[in-house]
């Protein structure tokens, strides 16, 4: 494969990732019904999967649900008694009932609704109502059927693959070890999510999420030029870099900006989210600003398959999707923030959340269905990539690997 | 004369009290179906006064906020929503996905 000669960058990050080649990306991975389902076998299925934090649930007996469409299950996680997570399939031994029907809650015991068979917070089954009317039912054989489940830095993960082939901390590797220290446990002392079905591929959403290119361009008016400067107008990242199926990216910003009046205001009684000029990686760990550029911005953890973690100076941002078929996805969209501690602390983290919404809900996801729908189209049958764009690539290959283990 | 709804110093801004809302759904509603002249001209008036009011805001512990204060918190907090039509856009919002689409869950603190 030969690099484009016509004078443009591309070339730099190509040249430290060779073998994900420089050609134009096909778009049936986008469409493909049966290609959806290769990837919930091969990847959803088998891989860990982040569904939320420990701060959801930090007492004995608080739960939480998630229904994992992609993985044809709903998954309950909660803390014992133990003060341990447990996660179960939310599936009843007597004849499947979801066990638990609320999204979340706290409880001694878990009751089915349909007959209340009761289960204990570790997934024993307790007490079989009318017992003597079954055939010398051993309980012991009949609790919830348990889910792997692990934490790291507090989030938490499961793996519905019965004997998962690798640890949490092992597919993590070196990607997750490089933001460890970070403090998520004092940013996420608050959090807020927005969720959204669209109907568009999980990848669609997630492409959007893995590239800055697009700020100059569709954040125009909101946040392209508080990244974007006139020695880097397209917005050339500091760092994009691979790990096993994960990769790393590390925004720039704009250090000439000048804050707007409501954004110097929000920023005096507090940091935003999305910290542009003036931000500090100092203390935090490698993956952080890991070329320690002055003008730094953001970095993320772009976790395969599907979790985009952005950290900051004075937040976090995370989205998660979960593909509910081949063109539509379960979009969750997270700020995590400290707990504010004054009413106008909340102001600033208020408008930290308004220009969350703008700039990427409505920004980045008005995106989503039109690009969907004309990627259905077949009036084209690929996509070309630009260098910077390297970390979609980097998805399809990595793809391609699990389809092929 | 009417019962005084906003701490005293701030009657001014009573004008602007169809902004006071405690929702966010509320408060986006209210972005979206109002014209721009009537969220400029509630910018407009706000702003001025916000050092005034986040500094009187900070003296009530969050969880012993008098109604008339609340009211006045209310308020920037459609600022903070509004404050990108005024300043990026040039219009009520931005194109894109409607919001009204999202839900949005404060996940925690369920409790403090
Ligand atoms: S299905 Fe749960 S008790 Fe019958
Ligand atoms: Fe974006």
């Amino acid at each position: 494969m030969t690099l484009q000669t016509n004078g443009a960058t591309g070339g730099k990050w190509h040249a430290r990732y060779p073998e994900l080649g420089t050609g134009p990306v096909p778009i049936e991975p986008y469409i493909s019904l049966e290609y959806f389902e290769k990837e919930r076998e091969h990847i959803f299925r088998k891989v860990w999967l982040n569904v939320g934090r420990v701060e959801q649930i930090p007492e004995p007996g608080d739960y939480f649900v998630k229904d994992l469409a992609v993985c044809r299950t709903s998954v309950i996680i909660v803390r014992g008694h133990d003060g341990q997570v447990h996660a179960f399939h939310n599936m009843c031994s007597h004849r499947g009932n979801p066990v638990v029907w609320n999204a979340k809650g706290t409880c001694k015991m878990f009751t089915c609704r349909y007959h209340s068979w009761t289960y204990g917070l570790d997934g024993t089954l307790r007490h079989i109502p009318d017992e003597k009317n079954f055939y010398g039912i051993k309980k012991d054989a009949h609790g919830l059927t348990p889910v792997a489940v692990d934490t790291w830095e507090g989030f938490i993960f499961i793996n519905v693959d019965p004997r998962p082939k690798e640890t949490l901390r092992e597919y993590l590797g070196a990607a997750g070890e490089s933001f460890e220290g970070y403090p998520f446990a004092e940013m996420a002392t608050g959090c807020s999510t927005w969720e959204v079905d669209v109907n568009a591929n999980w990848k669609v959403c997630k492409d959007a999420f893995q590239e800055v290119y697009h700020i100059f361009s569709l954040h125009n008016k909101s946040t392209g030029a508080a990244f974007a400067s006139t020695s880097n107008p397209y917005l050339n990242v500091h760092e994009l870099a691979l790990f096993g199926p994960h990769a790393r990216i590390s925004v720039p910003a704009n250090l000439d900006w000048k804050p707007t009046p409501v954004e110097a205001l929000a920023r005096r009684y507090g940091m935003l989210a999305l910290q542009k000029q003036g931000s500090s990686s100092q203390g935090m760990p490698s993956g952080v600003n890991p070329t320690a550029s002055p003008d730094w911005s953001f970095s993320g953890l772009i976790y395969f398959p599907n979790m985009c973690l952005f950290v900051a100076d004075g937040g976090i941002i995370m989205h998660t999707m979960w593909p509910l078929s081949e063109n539509r996805t379960h979009w969750e969209a997270r700020t995590y923030f400290p707990k504010a501690k004054t009413l106008a602390h909340r102001f600033s983290q208020e408008y930290s959340r308004a220009t969350f919404v703008d700039g990427v809900l409505v920004e980045d996801g008005g995106t989503f269905e039109k690009t969907q729908s004309m990627l259905a189209s077949g009036a084209k049958k690929q996509v070309i990539l630009g260098d910077e764009e390297l970390l979609i690539r980097h998805h399809h290959k990595v793809t391609e690997q699990f389809f092929n283990a | 004369m009417s019962k005084r709804q906003l701490p005293e110093g701030f009657q001014d801004l009573e004008p602007y009290l169809e902004w006071s809302l405690a929702t966010d759904r509320e408060r986006s509603i209210k972005r979206q179906t109002s014209p721009m002249t009537k969220i400029t001209a509630f910018y407009q008036a706000v702003v001025p006064r916000m050092d005034e009011i986040l500094a009187y805001l900070e003296q009530y512990p969050l969880e012993q906020v008098p109604a008339d204060a609340q009211r006045l918190f209310y308020l920037t907090l459609s600022l903070a929503k509004i404050a990108p039509a005024v300043e990026m856009y040039g219009e009520p919002v931005p194109e894109g996905l409607d919001t009204l689409r999202l839900e949005n869950i404060d996940i925690y603190p369920t409790r403090s």
